[in-house]
């Protein structure tokens, strides 16, 4: 019996669909059993930025009609033996899930895996409320401005009201990811600090993710950015991942950039 | 409380023969026998025990309020209701000022109020935990948050304590109220003679050991 994890934002272009990539590879990489859902229907991006758009033949809502098993849709991951993608339909919309079709499927691959990471869609419609329904845990990816995190603040309401858990009296675990840090810019108080925004959002922080260019060529590639050792975004990814499959890791102080500590120095000798 | 109201009759004497009365008595007994016997002056042992024979409820030197005219208790009595109309509005008005500075239908709410839900009160609030960026409350008597407001407030009571950041919108009885005014500390914002004062609650004054 797997656990369910439902990336989610609120805000679109936050950067969602990369964290699921890379945490859907880096769960896989600590030798867990992990599926990565596209939730986002009738705007598939997941199987692009996994590299694995030329693969897709059935889609979540063939699976959930029947007119294909699970394990026919469910795509092998060309890095990862571990990982497995199940991409959602590009031609169909959201209009075509409801919470009983959603349900059987999401059981099914919690009796398959040991993660399931669904990614959600942008904004707080049916698509977005369907991904949270039956989700044990989520992720909630922001930026660190403020429309990001006031989007998520309304996402987190929802996801407390609405999603199965919480009807059943439970509690859903939520994690924070902060995505897109630029150091430089936290210490110069040009842009919101971590600790302003766990206070804001009060939930808990699981990773820092500083913004990291190689992510867009990353994706553009479709390598996700975990697999480059060079990239911090990916190193990001890679402490967060560990955190998930319950390693306890140091939280790294990714606003505190090598730049700008190479800058003092400088300064120091000038 | 249970309470009855009845006149009973009472016959008043003093005694100056004992032998005299005792006849008295005897003679009228059937007619005084439902009385109250009253006696001034000095009552005897003898009297008092062919009282007691003749088993009479008997008192001795007490002064018993006498009955009035009609039209005099009338009087009397809607005197007396009116200072109790006056006592009961009195009472009434002070009450109602407590109440409204204190607690009317006082809730309590311990949940951070996220973006985009609404809190209506009928009442006072008193609410423990953050107002994010595009979350709405509202409360007709005297609101207290004890942590930051970002969002939107609207509060129709006497009084109401909150800090806000910039981002806040708040309106206290129809006037809207500049953030600057209530940014950095807890304060405490009320009418006083048909005017907002606004003061804060802890006045960070640092007293040094001299």
């Amino acid at each position: 019996m797997g656990i369910v994890i439902a990336v989610i934002s609120g805000k679109g272009g936050v950067g969602k669909t990369t964290a699921v990539a890379n945490l859907g590879l880096g769960v896989a990489m600590n030798g867990k059993r992990c599926a990565v859902v596209d939730f986002d229907i009738g705007q598939r991006n997941l199987d692009m930025i996994l590299g694995l758009e030329n693969r897709v033949v059935y889609d979540i809502v063939q699976v959930m009609d029947g007119e294909a098993s699970l394990k026919q849709a469910l795509i092998k991951s060309k890095v990862n033996d571990n990982l497995r993608f199940l991409a959602a339909s590009q031609s169909k919309d959201k209009r075509v899930l409801n919470s009983k079709k959603v349900k059987k499927l999401v059981k099914e691959l919690k009796d398959n895996f040991d993660y399931v990471i669904l990614d959600s869609p942008a904004g707080i419609e049916s698509g977005f409320e369907h991904t949270i329904e039956f989700a044990d845990a989520a992720i909630i990816v922001v930026n660190p401005e403020v429309s990001s995190i006031r989007d998520a603040d309304r996402a987190i309401g929802i996801l407390d009201s609405k999603s199965q858990k919480v009807k059943d009296g439970g509690e859903v675990a939520k994690y924070l990811i902060i995505n897109r840090i630029v150091p430089d810019m936290v210490q110069s108080g040009e842009m919101l600090k971590s600790d302003d925004i766990l206070d804001i959002l009060n939930i808990k922080l699981v990773g820092k993710v500083p913004e990291d260019n190689g992510v867009i060529d990353a994706s553009n590639q479709g390598k996700p950015v975990i697999l480059d050792k060079r990239s911090v975004a990916g190193q990001a990814y890679k402490r967060i991942s560990a955190r998930l499959c319950g390693k306890k890791i140091d939280m790294k102080d990714v606003e505190v950039s090598d730049s700008s500590i190479f800058k003092k120095l400088v300064g120091i000798f000038r | 409380m249970q309470s009855k109201q009845y006149s009973i009759k009472v016959y008043e004497c003093t005694i100056d023969d004992e032998e005299r009365f005792i006849s008295f008595f005897n003679k009228n007994y059937t007619l005084f026998k439902d009385h109250l016997i009253v006696i001034n002056g000095y009552l005897s042992q003898n009297i008092k025990n062919y009282l007691n024979s003749k088993s009479l409820i008997f008192l001795n030197n007490i002064k018993l309020p006498k009955g009035r005219s009609r039209k005099a208790l009338e009087e009397e009595f809607s005197v007396q209701k009116r200072e109790h109309d006056i006592d009961k509005i009195i009472a009434q008005t002070e009450l109602e000022k407590l109440s409204n500075r204190l607690q009317n239908n006082l809730s309590v709410i311990d949940q951070i109020v996220r973006s985009g839900r609404v809190i209506e009160i009928y009442g006072d609030l008193l609410l423990l935990n953050r107002v994010n960026s595009g979350a709405t409350v509202y409360s007709s008597g005297n609101l207290i948050i004890t942590e930051l407001v970002e969002g939107s407030i609207r509060c129709d009571g006497n009084f109401m304590i909150i800090m806000a950041s910039s981002k806040a919108n708040v309106i206290f009885n129809g006037v809207e109220i500049n953030s600057k005014f209530l940014e950095d500390r807890l304060n405490r914002v009320e009418i006083k003679g048909g005017e907002i004062v606004i003061n804060p609650v802890f006045k960070k004054e640092t007293s040094w050991v001299s």
